[in-house]
């Protein structure tokens, strides 16, 4: 088993305590086939959600599958106010993130000659022992070796997923594959958790133009113009030749009826180009419009 | 047959539901998944996510799922997501399997064989 070598072998992975279990996570002894619904019932709940595995049967079960699928397993932890992200496929991580606290979703297949996928969480490590500890099916503390977990784990590709709170990153995340995992987040419509996801990953990472321009949607749409405002002005001082938000900014200005200042903005945002130039334009014809309908008057 | 007229009925209309009221960014702000879709892939056409959609809640609907959730469990799905999905429910892995405790302990009881005996 690849990476159940490399572990042994490298030793501890720096930062990473000899131990760690999470012992109130809570359990929901699966169903028949309803592990799905249990693994992220366990992991919601250990998150503060208030949710029960039978709350998520309508959200994440398919009957003729018999099943639940990577895709809504994720989408699902969403529409319960968290973030859910898809961890690198690495032991390592999985390690890290149980340290830091936050259970992890894992597909296993257990099936020998046909697939058996299966969800478990797993809560707790031993490097010493080189065991897992593991909320799975119907076994509330499922201890089981490394490499056997690596076995039936390895052929899901080593998934394994996370759901946390807005104001937290996972111990693992990397930038980009957070970024979308908050814009995947925002599209659900929880504005407010939205924007407290985009500012605490600010906090990490300032540089990010994308960021902004996300939290500065999420400022728009809940009617916080002059706060979005401030966040592009921020962007586009970071990022001049940035279209998007150089057009998000114009668009903002003429919201707040401020469209003389918008026309030299979005006057910018055309000359750069780019894949935005449609968006651009129509952006321009409205500020040009509402300029005229002033006039007019 | 009053059944039948009524479940492609019930289809029809989850469809349309699904395809019209969309979510996006308030009027003129260019969205922060738009932003990192075109990153990856440039401009697609609109028309064809919703036809992912649809196509998606279809399928979805034809497996049992109930069609009064189907809209809801889509609408928290992002656009690649549905891509993923879009014809492949029927293949992609889906975890469930409750038996598969007993068929764990042969892995263990191998692997612990090979990692006793082999080494």
């Amino acid at each position: 088993m690849p990476q159940t070598k490399e572990l042994a072998k490298g030793g501890l992975p720096q930062g990473l305590p000899m131990k760690a279990e999470l012992t109130e996570v809570p359990f929901f002894p699966q169903r028949e086939y309803q592990c799905g619904p249990a693994a992220l019932a366990t992991v919601l709940a250990a998150a503060g959600v208030k949710v029960t595995a039978e709350d998520l049967v309508g959200q994440v079960y398919i009957p003729e599958r018999k099943g639940s699928l990577q895709v809504e397993m994720l989408a699902a932890a969403r529409r319960h106010g968290m973030v859910s992200y898809a961890l690198a496929p690495r032991f390592e991580d999985m390690l890290r993130e149980i340290a830091a606290g936050t259970p992890v979703v894992v597909l296993q297949n257990l099936g020998v000659f046909s697939a058996g996928w299966h969800y478990a969480v797993a809560v707790g490590y031993d490097y010493q022992f080189g065991t897992l500890v593991m909320r799975s099916g119907t076994l509330e503390r499922d201890v089981l070796p490394f490499a056997a977990h690596e076995v039936v784990w390895m052929r899901s590709g080593y998934w394994a997923m996370v759901a946390v709170p807005p104001d937290r990153i996972p111990a693992t995340a990397e930038e980009k594959s957070w970024l979308s995992a908050i814009a995947a987040f925002e599209r659900v419509g929880d504005a407010r958790g939205a924007r407290t996801a985009y500012q605490t990953f600010l906090g990490r990472w300032p540089e990010n133009i994308n960021a902004h321009i996300g939290l500065a949607n999420t400022h728009h749409s809940l009617g916080e113009l002059a706060e979005a405002v401030a966040v592009l002005r921020d962007a586009t001082r970071r990022d001049p030749e940035s279209v998007v938000a150089l057009n998000n900014l114009a668009q903002t200005l003429s919201d707040l009826g401020r469209n003389e200042e918008a026309l030299p903005v979005i006057d910018k945002a055309s000359a750069v180009g780019g894949p935005f130039a449609s968006a651009v334009q129509k952006t321009r014809e409205t500020i040009l419009q509402r300029i005229g309908n002033r006039r007019v008057q | 047959m009053k059944s039948v007229w009524a479940k492609t009925l019930c289809r029809l209309l989850v469809v349309l539901m699904v395809w019209s009221p969309m979510q996006f960014a308030t009027a003129g702000m260019i969205g922060t998944d738009q932003v990192a879709s075109v990153a990856s892939q440039a401009d697609r056409s609109t028309v064809l996510q919703f036809l992912g959609r649809a196509e998606v809640a279809n399928q979805m609907q034809s497996m049992g799922v109930d069609a009064s959730t189907v809209k809801d469990r889509i609408a928290a799905m992002t656009d690649q997501e549905v891509q993923q999905l879009a014809g492949k429910i029927q293949s992609m892995p889906a975890g469930a399997d409750s038996t598969g405790v007993v068929i764990l302990l042969i892995v263990v009881a191998a692997v612990v064989w090979w990692v006793w005996f082999r080494r």
